[in-house]
């Protein structure tokens, strides 16, 4: 199993795709960072001003903001497979197709640790200055580093559950496509209906909320059982898609 | 080494697929050294296989294979042997998406060799190559067979490939076995009338002789007449006695390839299905060959 791993890294590490999304997760999170930041206080915005209990707890969790980033990159890991062809070679390496499933899961999950802690320094960085030249930085510590935690893990999660998409849908277009469409429009539609927004705690959306937001919101989980759920989620994708998917014929 | 043959459609790749484990049959099993492919301990290193050339664009040829060492446990020098016995050393630092069609079957080759395997299973490997390229395999698959010593496996959709280099044939057409045997087997059951060509200044009376002593003649342009079931010698014995002038007189095909056509005629799916199912719209396929035997089963 270490050998596959370390094959699924060499394949990640050969192509430029975790430069551009890395890049673009930093990116992003310097943005809502400092956008954030620039508005807090203003009486308009409803931001909580720098130096506030809430203010360092939304800031912290900006992360949560670019778990998107993070999701493409397990789903282009998997289904990149079936794009390329390549799932012949790699299932005539490896016929026990589960076995890949597994080594993928586990490579990006691994991958995604060192992605995601770099994303967040680039968080509290961009904070550390800007709200420190505002007046006040936050410190590293207590609630505001569990909430910092949360977000990278968050982050981690959604890797997982990209393999375990791609592995579902195995057309890298069409897993994409539904996961945002998933994601933008269907759970927020839900999360607003009262009818059935009692369900949304349940969903992979409201357990990232529950493992990453600070504001009061709707009924939601603890964010340990958040945490749990979502990845509960991911592997959940990936058992269906080795059963359903990824043994069918190779075409 | 065996060659694989068969019209396109006919079911080789599938029979490939399904050999490997990559689809799965309806019914029955296929073995390497009494184990299905999935089964086996070290698949890479018993049997290696060249079946559609794929790989990611963007990865070069070298650390294309370098993923597969490692996935297979081998060490990661493998990739820069194999990359210099397929001749692809210089490139093996490129994008493979950059490659053209001939290197991408080598980088497809090197990818079987990883393992050193016993077995090797290739697909169509001449597919697409230039007549350098097709010529440089050739030697290769001969080499891996014979001075090597490996069992090599190796689909083609044309005779004459294979008739040369392959100590067996299997052919196949519209998915089912027709016939099997070594090349001397199948030569020995070829002998015989194939189709024979003959010039002459004087075709008509030429047809005319050939047709009342029993040969199926018919008359071309340019004073061509074509002989079916018929060898040179028949033909040249009646035309000698008839003192018709001759041109030229040739077998039109070896027998071989004479019975390969009529083993698989009519069986590649676009000639089985296309005069039955649109006779109104392709009237110039549907008339083609009356003589195809497809057309008539």
């Amino acid at each position: 199993m270490t050998a596959l791993v370390r094959a699924e890294w060499t394949k990640l590490f050969t192509t430029r795709v975790w430069i551009g999304l890395l890049l673009g997760a930093c990116a992003m999170v310097a943005g809502f960072a400092v956008l954030f930041t620039s508005f807090a206080g203003n009486a308009e915005s409803g931001l909580p001003p720098v130096g506030s209990e809430q203010y360092e707890e939304l800031i912290l969790a900006t992360a949560a903001n670019v778990t998107v980033l993070f999701l493409i990159l397990g789903i282009i890991g998997m289904t990149q497979e079936y794009r390329h062809r390549t799932a012949t070679p790699t299932f005539l390496t490896t016929p026990r197709r589960g076995r890949v499933v597994v080594a993928k899961l586990v490579g990006y999950a691994l991958a995604a640790v060192p992605f995601a802690l770099l994303v967040l320094a680039v968080n509290y960085a961009v904070v550390a200055v800007y709200a420190g030249a505002r007046g006040d930085a936050p410190a590293l510590t207590g609630d505001n580093l569990r909430i910092l935690a949360s977000s990278g893990l968050a982050l981690v999660i959604y890797a997982v559950i990209g393999v375990g998409i791609g592995a579902l849908l195995r057309n890298q277009v069409g897993a994409i496509v539904g996961g945002l469409v998933y994601l933008f429009v269907i759970e927020p539609i839900i999360r607003s209906i009262p009818a059935t927004s009692g369900a949304y705690k349940w969903m992979p959306g409201g357990a990232l909320e529950a493992l990453t937001a600070t504001f009061e919101g709707p009924d939601l989980l603890e964010p340990w059982q958040g945490g749990l759920l979502l990845l509960g989620y991911g592997l959940l994708a990936a058992l269906l898609g080795t059963l359903l998917a990824v043994r069918r014929d190779v075409v | 080494m065996t060659g694989f043959l068969g019209p396109n459609g006919a079911g080789k790749t599938t029979t490939m697929r399904m050999v490997l484990g990559l689809e799965q049959p309806d019914s029955g099993t296929a073995t390497f050294n009494g184990a299905r492919y999935a089964d086996l301990p070290a698949p890479v290193r018993t049997v290696g296989a060249v079946l559609e050339t794929a790989f990611h664009p963007a990865r070069s040829g070298r650390n294309h294979l370098r993923v597969y060492c490692r996935a297979a446990g081998l060490p990661l020098s493998r990739a820069e042997e194999t990359l210099t016995q397929v001749g692809l050393a210089d490139a093996g630092g490129r994008r493979a998406g950059g490659y053209s069609l001939g290197m991408r079957q080598r980088l497809a080759l090197a990818t079987a060799l990883l393992g050193d395997p016993p077995v090797l299973v290739l697909d169509e490997p001449a597919n697409g190559l230039d007549p350098e390229g097709i010529q440089w395999l050739r030697g290769f698959i001969r080499h891996l067979a014979h001075d090597e010593g490996r069992t090599v496996l190796v689909s083609s959709h044309l005779l004459s490939e294979m008739e040369h280099t392959a100590d067996r044939v299997v052919i196949v057409g519209a998915g089912r076995l027709v016939r099997e045997g070594s090349i001397a087997e199948l030569r020995a059951g070829a002998q015989g009338p194939g189709t024979v060509l003959v010039r002459s200044p004087e075709a008509g009376r030429l047809a005319d002789v050939l047709g009342a002593a029993g040969l199926a003649a018919t008359r071309g342009d340019d004073g061509l007449v074509t002989v079916r079931g018929a060898t040179p010698a028949d033909v040249g014995a009646r035309a000698f006695a008839a003192q018709l002038e001759l041109h030229e007189l040739r077998a039109e095909s070896s027998g071989l390839e004479d019975l390969y056509f009529r083993l698989t005629a009519g069986q590649e799916q676009f000639a089985a299905t296309s005069p039955s199912t649109s006779p109104g719209t392709a009237p110039g396929a549907g008339t083609a060959d009356p003589t195809t035997p497809g057309a008539a089963r």
